[in-house]
């Protein structure tokens, strides 16, 4: 790839790498509290001025339909509930970098942010029909499950052909492909960069193990739910880049959620549909 | 001199155009987009199909989800535009799927395969001739036509561009 670069020096030395608000980490862990209410989660998530302006834009979009404006964030918690607010902030706080395009994976302006919040709702809609792992957590890991390619993605100067070439000739799928080639993969990326994020561990877990969810030691049924959200983004064709599918799916994840396989096509219309409404919400985000 | 703008035919849509036409359906990974195209009218439609088959216990709220009810809609739009349904040609391109590597995947998750195999079926049952079509593999896919040079076009992001075939009856 050019000159060598360890994991670290990925994490430590890419340039413009992006956050996530510290605002919407304490939101993200007080609606997890019992103690919290909407004067809190209000309070906390004024202290980022930025991310309350797009938070109050998304909460006011067309999605919602709300009656009258909601102008204040409290009434925004009231209204909406703290778990939409919850992943409305998530949202505000990853769109702007999420939507950049990725030269390195050749995921085009927006492409990535199709394919991450994809995986958040279909991962989403996966823990409901499972009832085995919080669907806001879900959402979360969902939507972060690939910001290891936000940073690999300067180093790969745009070799990602190579990489698949590598993966066809060697019939392995395109994360080992990573790792043959650079010595780590994005998950392994993902992974470092949640930390330094102080992101919660069940969240750093489904960045890492997304692709291979038998390796999450204890099994994780958030990392399930991601990793088929993730299977159905792909091959829904939400944001794919140069790896394409090439990418294994794990059957046992459907057993360990109590999910047949024959669920697969319900679930996969069931997001497609809900992804079309969501639509809504992204002419705001634009805007925002 | 102008461009035209192609006609964009999202997930379950179906477009119908009588004469020169461009279609693109765009980010093709299990689904699978296909163009009909009847010479003796000009008569031309293009279906992007998510699903093999329709759900027996569910209203279908967008006939082009599903191969088994869309392809028959598309050829009902076409007649209903002055297509003789008897000299239609086809081509299609998609139907992607993951990479398994040694894992016992049950078919059920194959859905580009499914929906490949669905697709040649029922142009064989409704005897619509198949001029070309480019299916499976890992890669995502955008299928562009231009019904006045009748050219089909098949890019992926690997691969590049290229013509998949010239849709004459």
């Amino acid at each position: 790839m050019g000159q060598t670069i360890t994991l670290e020096d990925v994490v430590k030395r890419t340039p413009d790498l992006p956050s996530i608000p510290a605002a919407a980490l304490k939101v993200m862990r007080e609606t997890d509290e019992s103690t919290s209410n909407a004067a809190s989660i209000a309070k906390t998530l004024s202290q980022d001025q930025a991310l309350s302006a797009r938070v109050l834009r998304l909460a006011n979009s067309a999605y919602y339909g709300l009656s009258k404006r909601v102008t204040n964030l409290q009434e925004s918690v009231v209204i909406l509930g703290m778990r939409c607010v919850r992943n409305l902030c998530m949202v505000a706080a990853t769109y702007p970098w999420m939507s950049r395009k990725l030269d390195g994976y050749c995921l085009g302006p927006k492409a990535m942010w199709s394919h991450s919040f994809g995986t958040a709702l279909a991962g989403q809609l996966i823990a409901r029909m499972s009832k085995k792992a919080s669907e806001d957590v879900v959402f979360t890991a969902g939507l972060l499950h690939d910001i290891g390619k936000v940073a690999l993605s300067v180093w790969l100067e745009n070799k990602t052909s190579a990489i698949v070439q590598y993966a066809e000739l060697a019939q392995v799928s395109f994360d080992v492909a990573e790792r043959r080639i650079l010595g780590y993969d994005h998950c392994e990326v993902g992974e470092h960069l949640g930390r330094q994020w102080n992101l919660p561990d069940e969240i750093v877990a489904a960045v890492r193990w997304h692709h291979d969810p038998d390796q999450c030691q204890p099994s994780s049924n958030i990392v399930d739910c991601v990793h088929l959200g993730n299977f159905l983004t792909m091959a829904m064709g939400f944001g794919l880049g140069g790896d394409g599918l090439h990418y294994s799916v794990c059957e046992n994840s459907f057993v360990r959620l109590g999910l047949q396989p024959d669920a697969l096509d319900q679930i996969t219309d069931q997001f497609v549909t809900g992804y079309e409404e969501y639509e809504k919400l992204f002419e705001d985000l634009s805007a925002a | 001199m102008a461009v035209a703008t192609p006609t964009l035919v999202g997930m379950a849509e179906i477009h119908v155009h009588q004469g020169p036409a461009l279609y693109s359906c765009i980010g093709l990974g299990s689904c699978i987009g296909l163009v009909a195209h009847c010479p003796a009218s000009g008569v031309s439609g293009m279906i992007h199909v998510m699903l093999p088959e329709a759900f027996k216990d569910k209203p279908i709220d967008k006939p082009g989800k599903f191969v088994d009810v869309g392809l028959p809609e598309l050829v009902k739009m076409m007649a209903a535009k002055g297509a003789n349904t008897n000299r239609l040609v086809a081509a299609y391109a998609g139907g992607a799927q993951v990479f398994k590597i040694g894992a016992d995947v049950s078919s059920r998750l194959d859905i580009g395969k499914r929906n490949a195999e669905a697709v040649k079926d029922l142009l064989e049952k409704l005897r619509i001739r198949t001029i070309a079509h480019e299916v499976g593999g890992s890669n995502g896919r955008t299928v562009t036509v231009d019904i006045a040079s009748l050219t089909v076009k098949v890019r992926s992001i690997n691969e590049g561009e290229k013509v998949l075939c010239v849709l004459r009856g």
